[in-house]
């Protein structure tokens, strides 16, 4: 048996440690809720410190892949347990590590079955860590399909609109999406000859003709497209976030549409290089398009996570433009914007969460002068919807100015359409956050309490990581470039 | 850089000056909050600190033969570096001192002006913000930083002029100035990105050097020329952007005075000297600019005639003294834009803080009711309102009629006379707006107004000293502002040498002087005060003005030329009830539909299939028997 | 071995055709697992002849597997009929349609 590991394996602690959390809650008498939320909270603070423990021990000098765990696990069919990191899955780690920690946390208030839901809740994570950090494309299937099913069965049981219809939708879309992954990925491993699943070997150049990489590039991207809400398969995704409880909102928007983005640039466009640039063109436009659709569409939304939903399908939209552009800005931009866009939705929906909680409404026709009532609480929200327009100052800003500075160069109409769509986003941002916060005071909410400090941390964490990485870009695009130049420098 | 930065004095200067507002606003927001007294301390000083390092400055570097450029890395993708820095020459330093006068004592103005609201500390951080932007706006040395602070400068006034929030209004004309701003900044960035793809680089200093006009194709250019434009008119509030600066108004008079006067509008205005020789590299775009400054500058006048609400005036006056400025800008001439935008800020800011005094007194913004109530009692600030509206109509001793008189020069240069004609036009314009409300309030038709002041007066005698402390607190900056318009005028010459090596290598020819111009834009000017006397000053006077008299006339101007009614038909038909209606359709039919339509078609077939299963559980037995016979024959026969 | 194995084979072919009939053609659920048994032993019958034919133990061993399952089947067969006899009061086939 072959093995490798480079050091300690803390890209498998991560996973061990959210497994014995996983455990534990589940030996908890399910009276015991608050222990259990403590143990909840307490492993995934463990996952999110190794998680930026590893951000930072990465050696941004060398570069390439590093804490390298590798195990053969059936050599018979060339399946390994590998796992490393490098500037590409670093960021998404960390997202996941503050979005799963910032979601135990706020779903603190919960009542009703909370022993399952946080089982459930800590399967779900397993599936996405493990996701961003294997190496081996056999593994990536496999936990695509843990993250799905929790998903649901959180979704199903803890809903609130029209859940079971959501559930269902989402599940169905996400299926189809992997009944498109994995002919896919079979027709590469078998055509590749080498009888492996290891990323690294397959993505040598030449592996596959061009003919070869177009066919599964476009079977690849729409697949993971119809995760990542690739329009005109983005349905699910508003009515799943809208469905879905808080916590479950904020990893289904904020990390699970990223496993999307992540797929295609892992698999399809590390695989397929030439198959990327043969559909680049199609990315872009399907991008433009959703990017200025999902803005419009949401402006005639009257629920506040409806709104959000589809202001996750614009979002979703700059990332993909950011993946077809063929430039090192680009990907930049793009990663960026994954990490941006999931600390923003959890933020939003952490928000909403707060103020469904107390207002037991979501509809923003009911809401209104909220902003005096909670005016902590509304200023997450206002926060989220102000990263959410782009202003600077706030992560989004640098990676939507990647992104179109490299949209633009390379399509010039397409990137175009993107950038007029920030006065359409602006206006639909301003135009919720004006009915929900700003107005006269609301008789029905007078008797609400402000958020407290301590239900107020997730928000808080979330705010301070909008404004670190916006203040300063670098820490995150340095990492990002360690990944992303040496990939467009190797392509052929 | 950080080796400097003990050393280099100028360098610490700049970044205390730009960090200490940010500093406040940061430290109100998350700590004291709560403590409105602290708050507000934190934030003057702050203000304070960045009055003394500006002045510094402008001191230590009267005498600047060439610009001073820091720079340290922000950030760096690909082929894309972003500097942050400081890029100190004449116009950023002339403009840094403006926020930072203006800014100061608006701070201290406020201090009376808010007491008392529930969101004071609020006010004084989201101040500090708006002012730390507008600073590094100022000093950026790239258009990317420059774009960077642009945008906070928007989202600040968008805060600041929405501060009420739980006034429609005032919601609704925040969002309506960032979203019209936001129009504008999306033409700046492309305009941006289209200069950075050609040159590699947005170094202020490098866009402004002539060379660039051989690095970058001449339609390029002048496109790229009338993309920046855009975001100018949109954050200047030109035409065809213009209605949000008259719904700003909206927040407290305060943030008018600065918005109006030395930070948002002004920064348009900024951006164009910054860019100045850039933009005189396309004369296409010179003379769009042109055409543009003359249009709003008209139009905003014509709006100004017929309005009754004081704030609003003036910020019509603004709209067209900022058309004023870009006119004399486009004209090439550069001093005279440079000097109207300082003596601007200083008359502009006193003339909203004065109005200020008087809402805040009286609590209405009406002209004619503020006349009836007794305005004229009030003698410092009417008396500075006085003297400011003089120098916004270009009388004779005050600041305006020195900056003035420079653009009608420049104008005068040009080829075409129609241009000097607009702006004539203009000038007499303006000071019948300017006076208009003036009399009004000054000479109040109703005698009871005397009666009512006279009984007034002991009620304020009553009043408790609160309030009075407040009126003297806010009396000082508006005597400070006053000596400022008076004397800035004079001061055209230091200036004018202080400017000189500011694109000195553009050679700008020094501007002309016409002996007969000031005679005749002072002449227009007491004409235009004069018709205001007539019409609304003299006893017995029927105060209507003549724009009044034509009904056609008087209802598309109080409309605003019903650009209003076209924005918001335009949001509702095509944007709301068009494009979003049909997206929003398309996903819930069309997509949705054939999805649902999907899963309804796989449930619909297995109910058809489901006919051929009759329940029975022997047809199912005899099924299997006679398929296996046949099987059995079909292998073994 | 004195019966040819032809007759075995017809014995055991008689039988299978009588336990389809019976179970195919009978409105009662018994009469339906008794015609499922006999032909279960029609095919053991056959094994068994079979495994006399070619002298190989593997026949009988499967006539076991063959009784064992017959059991099985039997017991959770009339297990469920009377449950459904319980639910519904009859043993007619034609009523049990719910998953139609």
């Amino acid at each position: 048996m072959q093995m490798e590991f480079a050091g300690f394996p803390y890209l498998s602690a991560i996973l061990l440690s959210c497994l014995a959390g996983l455990l534990l809650i589940l030996f908890i008498p399910r009276e015991k809720q608050l222990q259990i939320k403590w143990v909840s909270a307490i492993f995934s603070g463990i996952t999110l410190l190794l998680a930026i423990y590893l951000f930072f021990a990465y050696d941004k000098s060398r570069g390439g892949l590093q804490f390298v765990e590798k195990l053969e696990w059936i050599p018979y069919l060339g399946i390994q347990y590998f796992n490393a990191a490098d500037g590409f899955n670093l960021p998404n780690l960390l997202l996941t590590g503050i979005v799963f920690f910032t979601g135990v946390l706020t779903m603190w208030e919960m009542r009703e079955r909370v022993k399952e839901f946080f089982a459930l809740y800590f399967l779900l994570v397993i599936g996405v860590y493990g996701l961003f950090m294997t190496m081996d494309l056999f593994f990536i299937f496999v936990w695509y399909d843990v993250s799905l099913i929790p998903m649901y069965l959180l979704i199903a049981l803890w809903g609130t609109t029209r859940k079971e219809y959501a559930a269902m939708k989402l599940t169905l879309y996400l299926l189809a999406g992997s009944a498109l992954i994995l002919p896919a990925v079979l027709y590469l491993v078998v055509n590749s000859g080498l009888n492996t699943f290891d990323i690294v070997a397959l993505m040598r150049p030449g592996t596959f003709t061009p003919s070869q990489q177009k066919f599964a590039f476009i079977l690849l991207y729409l697949g993971f497209g119809i995760l990542a809400g690739v329009w005109p398969f983005h349905t699910w995704s508003p009515v799943g976030h809208v469905a879905a409880p808080h916590a479950v909102s904020m990893v289904h928007a904020g990390v699970l549409m990223k496993i999307g983005a992540f797929g295609v640039l892992r698999v399809a466009i590390f695989l397929c290089p030439q198959g990327w640039q043969h559909w680049a063109e199609l990315m872009a436009l399907l991008a433009a398009v959703g990017i200025i659709y999902g803005v419009l569409a949401g402006l005639r939304q009257t629920d506040l996570k409806y709104v959000i939903g589809y202001s996750s399908v614009s979002h979703m939209g700059i990332v993909g433009l950011g993946l077809s552009t063929l430039t090192v800005d680009g990907l930049n931009g793009a990663v960026l914007q994954m990490f941006a866009h999931g600390v923003m939705t959890a933020l939003f929906f952490s928000s909403v969460g707060y103020i469904y909680d107390r207002t037991h409404t979501k509809a923003i026709a009911e809401l209104g002068g909220l902003s005096r009532i909670m005016p902590v609480a509304s200023s997450y929200f206002i926060v989220a919807a102000l990263a959410s327009m782009g202003v600077p100052g706030l992560a989004n800003f640098w990676a939507e100015l990647l992104v179109l500075i490299s949209a633009f160069r390379v399509y010039p109409v397409r990137g175009l359409l993107a950038i007029i769509a920030l006065v359409f986003s602006a206006l639909f941002m301003l135009r919720v956050v004006q009915q929900t916060f700003y107005g006269p005071n609301n008789e029905k909410y007078a008797t609400l309490q402000d958020v407290t400090f301590g239900l107020g941390m997730p928000r808080m964490i979330l705010v301070a990581i909008l404004v670190l990485f916006g203040l300063y870009p670098s820490l995150m695009l340095d990492m990002i470039e360690t990944a992303s130049i040496p990939f467009i420098n190797g392509l052929p | 850089m950080a080796v400097l930065w003990s050393k280099d004095v100028t360098l610490l200067a700049a970044v205390a000056a730009t960090l200490a507002p940010f500093a406040s606003f940061v430290l109100i927001m998350v700590f004291t909050r709560s403590h409105p007294r602290l708050s507000a301390g934190l934030s003057l000083s702050a203000a304070g600190i960045s009055l003394i390092c500006a002045l510094a400055l402008l001191a230590g570097h009267w005498d600047m033969p060439e610009p001073i450029q820091y720079s340290g890395n922000w950030l760096a993708s690909g082929d894309i570096h972003i500097p942050f820095g400081y890029l100190l020459d004449p116009v950023s330093l002339l403009m840094l001192a403006v926020v930072a006068v203006i800014g100061f004592l608006i701070l201290v103005y406020s201090l009376g002006y808010m007491a008392g609201d529930p969101g004071f500390a609020r006010y004084y951080a989201l101040m500090s913000l708006f002012l730390w932007a507008m600073m590094c706006l100022a000093l950026s040395p790239t258009m990317f930083q420059l774009y960077v602070f642009w945008e906070l400068v928007g989202l600040s006034s968008y805060f600041l002029i929405g501060f009420w929030y739980e006034k429609f209004s005032a919601s609704q004309a925040g969002k309506k100035a960032f979203i019209m701003t936001r129009a504008g900044d999306v033409a700046m960035f492309v305009g941006v990105i289209l200069v950075l793809l050609n040159l590699g680089n947005l170094n202020i200093l490098d866009m402004d050097n002539p060379s660039i006009a051989g690095r970058i194709p001449q339609n390029l250019l002048t496109l790229s020329a009338l993309l920046i434009f855009g975001g100018i008119i949109g954050k200047s509030a030109q035409f065809p952007l213009l209605t949000w600066l008259p719904d700003a108004m909206q927040g407290p008079t305060p943030v008018s005075a600065l918005l109006h006067s030395s930070t948002m509008v002004a920064a348009g205005v900024y951006l164009f000297e910054r860019l100045f020789p850039f933009f005189s590299l396309s004369p296409h775009a010179m003379a769009a600019g042109l055409a543009i400054g003359t249009i709003s500058m008209l139009l905003a006048s014509t709006m100004a005639m017929v309005s009754r609400d004081i704030k609003e005036i003036w910020a019509y006056s603004t709209i067209s003294q900022l058309g004023f400025m870009l006119m004399g800008l486009d004209a090439g001439s550069f001093f005279s834009g440079a000097f109207h935008l300082t003596t601007h800020a200083a008359f502009k800011a006193l003339l909203f803080l004065c109005a200020g005094v008087f809402i805040h007194k009286f609590a209405t913004n009406d002209i004619f009711e503020l006349g009836e109530k007794g305005s004229r009692n009030l003698r410092v600030p009417m008396v500075c309102t006085v003297i400011a509206a003089g120098a916004l109509a270009g009388l004779p001793p005050l600041s305006g009629f020195f900056s003035k008189e420079l653009i009608l020069a420049g104008l005068a240069g040009l080829a075409n006379p129609l241009w000097l004609a607009a702006a004539l036009l203009g000038v007499f314009l303006t000071a019948y707006y300017a006076f208009r409300p003036i009399f009004i309030v000054l000479f109040p038709h109703h005698s009871t107004s005397s009666q009512k002041a006279s009984s007034a007066s002991p009620d304020s005698g009553h009043e408790d000293a609160h309030d009075q402390a407040a009126y003297r607190l806010m009396a000082i900056p508006l005597l400070i502002l006053a000596g400022m318009t008076l004397l800035l005028g004079f001061f055209q010459y230091p200036l004018q040498d202080f400017l000189k090596y500011q694109y000195a290598y553009l050679g700008i020819p020094a501007d002309r002087h016409y002996g007969w111009l000031p005679y005749v834009a002072s002449f227009l000017a007491f004409g235009g005060v004069g018709v205001a006397w007539v019409e609304f000053g003299r006893p017995g006077a029927a105060r209507v003005g003549f724009v009044e008299r034509i009904p056609i006339l008087f209802r598309l101007f109080s409309e605003r030329w019903y650009l209003d009614h076209l924005y918001r038909y335009l949001l509702e038909r095509v944007v709301d009830k068009g494009l979003s209606h049909i997206f929003a359709q398309n996903d819930n039919k069309v997509i949705d539909g054939s999805i649902d339509g999907l899963g309804h078609g796989t449930v619909e077939s297995g109910r058809i299939i489901a006919f051929l299963h009759t329940g029975m559980i022997q047809y199912r037995l005899l099924a299997i028997f006679v398929v296996m016979v046949l099987l059995s024959l079909y292998f073994f026969f | 071995m004195i019966v040819p194995f032809s007759h075995v084979l017809f014995l055991g072919g008689i039988l299978f055709l009588m336990g389809i009939f019976c179970s195919v053609t009978r409105r009662n659920l018994f009469m339906i697992v008794l015609g499922v048994e006999i032909m279960l032993n029609a095919a053991a019958i056959v094994f068994v002849g079979a495994a006399l034919r070619w002298y190989d133990l593997e026949g009988q061993a499967f006539v076991l597997f063959v009784l064992a399952v017959a059991a099985t089947e039997v017991s959770v067969g009339l297990a469920m009929i009377v449950y459904a006899y319980r639910r519904t009061g009859s043993v007619d086939p034609s009523t049990f349609d719910l998953l139609k």
